[in-house]
């Protein structure tokens, strides 16, 4: 057992008493921790003492640390029926689920058991179908089901299996057994969020968890990564995990699995199929990949021969599977054992395909399709819950039903009964929660998972836990607002001989260079430029609302020259009427104009979100708190103070980006083509105000302007201790190499960075076609003195830094667009 | 009937596609009551890659890939094919009902086994309404051949034949309350009604024979593509294709191109292009008897 090695002393037990006193199981339903006479179990003890040892308070303090943890680290989950597409926060229920090492074992054998049957199920169904044949499984049981993939039939998967990664929802029922509410055989979903589970818990509770003999996730997801990167037989290939993109309501656990098994994380635009494989397209080209942890469903993976109108897929997928050039986990058509039918053949078909009865049975299920068993259903309906038979969708109990629905779902079974199955009601048992400074019983179902690894099946010590909100919720669901938990699975001995502190759960991954998709690389280039350009238009508001404030409104040239400019950027309405002040609140909150602040934030925000995983969290935060502020209205009271102090704070938060951008980014090609967007936004942004500030007949204070706008005011007057003249002014924004905000110096960056860019080298040595682009622009300021900058050069400057936008984005970014084609309609 | 059959297909693309991948499905193949004596298909500019191969359902399929840029894309397609008439089954007595308890209690799984055809498929959902319009011509102890040819003649009566009404995307609820549409439309409605009351419709794409013998009219449908509906009337009788748009059950004037479970089984062209603008298709049919 677990029980602590030492101390159970008469204090700890006297705690644990206190602790758990009110705490009263639901009527009519097991509970896991405290037994029917009111006794807590055994196994629960030595966690229940560690938490009563810590009281109420410190209790508190842990949990809240724990949600810190996660919500520090990204952790979100979006939900669908939500009209804003709103990123929850993450709902971690902080006592876990235990479960003693016996029990373990036994749901172990059944699940491998289990895993096993529906592998052979699955072969049968897409080679010889001779279960259908032999009258075992009804052929319109087969055809029925959505995720029978007919172009798949007769395809044996690359690498021989169709699961390698499958999970199962498993409930206590009222006798104590635990039984199988469903199978995951599509793209399970959870195990992600299972390890930032266990990750925040062990780390809020880290003397207790280290105590407590949990047994650790990590070398389960450790031996399915080795196993997925067997089947790599080219050295160069990479294993990617296939997400449908950041749309989906657990795409946060795509980024952190594909992070967690040093996978590269790509969408279907991000693949290509070839004669002679599948590949990546990445900014050094075509590369090579032979694994795919799909998590995008199989019908929209291949345009060609699935779902069409897919634009997610890869077109042409099932035939590089056809050829056994990819292994994809699971196999296309694996969704098929998911249907709710299944669970009415799979007790009988086990003892045919295996020789052995279940060891750990599924809810009672039965096909209404055979009009025997709808006669003996249809005889006691009222205590039974009729469901569809494939897909999704909840199901009814009889005696729920009134007359008028009862008289429909008959007609139903009349027309087509195929399409349902009726099914025993089930009852969970509960499992604490902590609520208001007490335990509490709640209902839950456990996701447990399974790794196929080699020719065997390991199992993840540990789950996926939803805890229904409600005390007598029957249907569970996570988008209903429930709370998830970790399962700790209890180990006989110590689980490491070394140390009792918790164990980096951590998989230690190799990282490739070189590989950054060009789809990502293209988001985060324009990130950069989106970021840059906002910054700018800051900068260009907060030197007009400083004029506004020297200079009264009405006809200041300096302040109409500023306004041109904002005009011109589309950043605010071309309209002559309107005060400074209008147009610096119409650059700030005015969403119509391409150039205003909430458009280029927002755009800046949507590139980023589609390559969220590669900023850190911070990063990623700024940008929101960005968003969020641009979305709130100005503060009361004068309105130039409160857009001045939203211009301070925007300009503060940008500069942190930055700042986190610059530090925690790994200086790999990603950061490159962030910092070029910037880089080129700054150069053109810069020429420009060069442009209408310096020109020599522009408008008094022209040339301080220039100096605010290009953060160089201090170096200036340190250098020349004298107002603002021509040349000295262009030469600092220009020219000056060590001012990190000059033209030059942004160019000179620029080609830092292009020259170690993959293929920033051709084989002669001789600098290619873009650099060729950069360095004429660098020749230029090698060879032009501040006076000589006119306006028809600082034009031509502009010109080229556009062209060498265009050169990046053609020679690493090539960018397309995927349409289905289209067909007149037959007459 | 023997005929000959040609069909061109091009596609014109306001700016040069740079890579394309497509399925075809235009060659056709031998079915009972049809056999096709020589076919073949042409493609221009020629693809860089080039499969054949069949669907689940034995429609024959020509996969390509174009890798250099091209503004246009010609698909030709020419066979010669004999096509028997229809002959009525000795006994037409055979109950729908009794047809719906065989399917249901079906083992087979084959390529043209009628369970692929009873399910909501991905254009023709299961609709109550049209349901309910199907199911006034299958009251009790119907037979099944009567109840369908029934079915096909009210919805020739019901619906105007409309080409501007519908596109090739329109849902058969969409169209069925309109009562407007073209050949697709009137397939789906009838699909969808058989279908919702458990009976086994597939979708058939294929050519009507253009011009018809002195004094008959002129078949709707018979210049371009055309779309009718296979009913499976039990084991013994098989699959029978009732035309709704011309209200008749098809004969040797009806030439099978390919059968699915909807227009998306059968769609002649599908796939995938790069490209920045736009596009528009051409297609050219003629069917001419040779006997």
């Amino acid at each position: 057992m677990a029980a602590l090695p030492d101390k159970t002393s008469k204090i700890e037990n006297g705690g644990l008493d206190q602790f758990v006193l009110g705490y009263k199981p639901l009527p009519g339903i097991v509970d896991e921790m405290m037994d029917g006479n009111g006794k807590v179990r055994a196994h629960w003890k030595p966690l229940l003492s560690m938490l009563a040892e810590l009281g109420p308070e410190e209790i508190n303090r842990r949990f809240t640390s724990a949600d810190r943890y996660l919500r520090d680290s990204g952790v979100f989950y979006r939900v669908y029926e939500d009209p804003a597409g709103v990123e929850r926060p993450w709902p971690l229920s902080h006592i876990p689920l235990l479960i003693e090492p016996t029990e373990w074992k036994a749901l172990e054998a059944g699940l491998i058991q289990r895993a096993n049957l529906l592998e052979a199920v699955l072969a049968d169904a897409y080679g010889p179908g001779q279960l259908t044949k032999d009258g075992r499984l009804p052929a319109a049981l087969v055809a029925g089901n959505p995720e029978f993939l007919r172009p798949l039939a007769g395809v044996k998967p690359p690498g021989g299996s169709h699961l390698r990664f499958y999970a199962v929802d498993v409930g206590r029922g009222p006798d104590g057994r635990w039984w199988v509410l469903g199978d995951r055989a599509q793209a399970p979903s959870g195990a992600g969020y299972a390890i930032e589970n266990r990750l925040a818990l062990s780390r809020a509770i880290p003397d207790i968890y280290g105590k407590a003999r949990v047994k650790r996730v990590a070398p389960f997801f450790q031996a399915f990564q080795a196993e997925l990167f067997n089947y790599n037989r080219q050295d160069d290939a990479r294993v990617c995990l296939l997400t449908p993109g950041p749309l989906n309501e657990t795409y946060f656990e795509h980024a952190y699995l594909a992070r967690y098994l040093g996978l590269l994380l790509v969408e279907g635009e991000d693949l290509i199929v070839r004669q002679d494989g599948v590949f990546i397209r990445t900014i050094s080209g075509l590369r090579r990949t032979e694994v795919l942890l799909r998590r995008i469903d199989a019908d929209f993976a291949d345009p060609l021969e699935l779902n069409a109108a897919s634009r997610l897929g890869v077109a042409g997928l099932v035939q590089a599977v056809r050829d056994g050039k990819v292994v994809i986990a699971n196999a296309l058509g694996a969704g098929f054992v998911e249907a709710r039918a299944m669970l009415a053949f799979l007790p009988a078909l086990a003892p045919h395909v295996l020789g052995q009865e279940l060891l750990l049975p599924n809810v009672a299920t039965w096909w209404l399709g055979r009009a025997d068993v709808r006669d003996e259903i249809l005889a006691k309906l009222d205590s039974m819950i009729i469901a569809p038979a494939f897909g999704a969708g909840g199901g009814t109990l009889g005696s729920e039903l009134d007359d008028d629905q009862r008289g429909k779902l008959l007609q139903a079974i009349n027309d087509r009964r195929i399409d349902y199955v009726a099914q025993e009601a089930v009852t969970l048992s509960s499992t604490p929660v902590w609520r208001e400074g007490k335990l509490q019983p709640r209902p839950f179902s456990l996701r447990l998972y399974l790794a196929k690894v080699g020719d065997g099946w390991q199992v993840m010590p540990g789950g996926f836990v939803r805890i229904a909100d409600n005390p007598d919720a029957r249907a569970l669901s996570l988008q209903g607002g429930d709370a998830t938990a970790d399962a700790w699975v209890l180990s006989d001995g110590p689980v490491s001989a070394a140390t009792l502190l918790p164990q980096p759960e951590r998989v230690t991954i190799q990282r490739q260079t070189g590989m950054l998709p060009s789809r990502a690389a293209d988001n985060l280039f324009w990130v950069g430029r989106y970021v840059e350009r906002a910054e700018a238009t800051l900068r260009l508001v907060r030197a007009l609302l400083n004029r506004i404030a020297d200079a009264g409104d009405v006809g200041v040239p300096i302040v109409s020259a500023i306004t041109d400019l904002l005009q011109d950027w589309s950043a605010a309405p071309i309209d002559t009427g309107r005060t400074p002040q209008m147009v610096a609140r119409s650059v700030l909150t005015g969403a119509d104009f391409s150039g205003s602040l909430p458009r280029l934030v927002n755009n800046a925000r949507a590139a980023a979100s589609v390559i969220r995983e590669r900023f850190s969290p911070d990063a990623w935060r700024a940008i929101d708190d960005l968003v969020a502020l641009i979305e709130l209205s100005l503060a009361p009271g004068p309105v130039e103070r409160a857009m001045v102090e939203r211009v301070e704070a925007s300009l503060r938060i940008i500069s942190s980006f930055s700042g986190l951008a610059q530090e925690n980014m790994t200086q790999l090609a990603g950061w490159r083509f962030l910092e070029l967007g910037r880089r080129i936004e700054r150069a053109v942004q810069t020429c420009r105000f060069v442009r209408n500030f310096a020109d020599g007949r522009g408008p008094d204070g022209g040339l301080d302007v220039l100096l605010e706008l290009a953060d160089s005011q201090l170096t200036y007057r340190q250098r020349y201790v004298m107002i603002a003249a021509l040349a000295p002014v262009v030469d600092l924004v220009m020219l000056d190499p060590n001012n990190p905000r000059s033209v030059a110096y942004q160019v000179d960056r620029i080609e830092t960075h292009l020259a170690d860019l993959p293929r920033g080298q051709t084989a002669a040595g001789r600098l290619t076609p873009v650099q060729q682009v950069a360095a004429s622009i660098a020749l230029r300021f090698r060879t032009t003195n501040a006076n000589n900058f006119d306006r028809a050069l600082i034009i031509e400057i502009e010109d080229s830094l556009m062209k060498l936008s265009e050169a990046i984005a053609s020679a690493y970014l090539t960018h397309i667009q995927r349409t289905p084609a289209t067909w007149d309609a037959p007459a | 009937m023997i005929y000959d059959i040609r069909q061109t297909t091009t596609c014109t693309y306001a700016t040069p596609v740079t890579n394309a991948f497509h399925v075809l499905r235009q060659t056709p193949v031998n079915r009972p009551g049809q056999r096709v004596q020589v076919s073949s298909l042409r493609i221009e500019p020629e693809p860089e890659s080039w499969r054949e191969g069949h669907d689940f359902f034995g429609n024959r399929l020509t996969w390509v890939s174009l890798e250099d840029a091209h503004d246009t894309l010609e698909v030709k397609v020419s066979a010669r094919i004999a096509v028997d008439a229809f002959v009525a089954p000795a006994d037409v007595s055979r109950t729908w009902e009794s047809v719906q308890e065989e399917v249901f209690a079906s083992a087979n799984t084959g390529p043209t086994a009628p369970v692929h055809f009873l399910f909501p498929s991905r254009m023709v959902s299961l609709d109550p309404e049209i349901r309910d319009y199907a199911r006034t011509s299958f009251p009790p102890g119907r037979a099944i051949l009567e109840a369908a040819t029934e079915l096909t003649h009210r919805i020739k009566t019901d619906l105007t034949y409309d080409s501007h009404a519908t596109t090739v995307t329109t849902t058969p609820p969409m169209s069925f309350a309109l009562r407007r549409g073209v050949c697709q439309d009137f397939a789906h409605i009838m699909i969808s009604g058989l279908r919702g009351i458990g009976l086994p419709a597939a979708y058939v794409s294929g050519y009507l024979r253009t011009h018809r013998p002195e004094g008959s009219t002129r078949l709707q449908g018979a210049d371009a593509m055309h779309a009718w509906v296979l009913v499976w009337c039990g084991t013994d009788t098989g699959w029978v294709g009732f035309d709704p748009t011309n209200d008749m059950i098809a004969s040797d004037e009806h030439i099978v191109l390919a059968v699915g479970r909807d227009y998306t089984d059968v769609a002649p062209m599908d796939g995938v292009i790069f490209v920045s603008g736009g596009q528009r298709i051409d297609v050219g049919v003629s069917v001419t008897p040779v006997t």
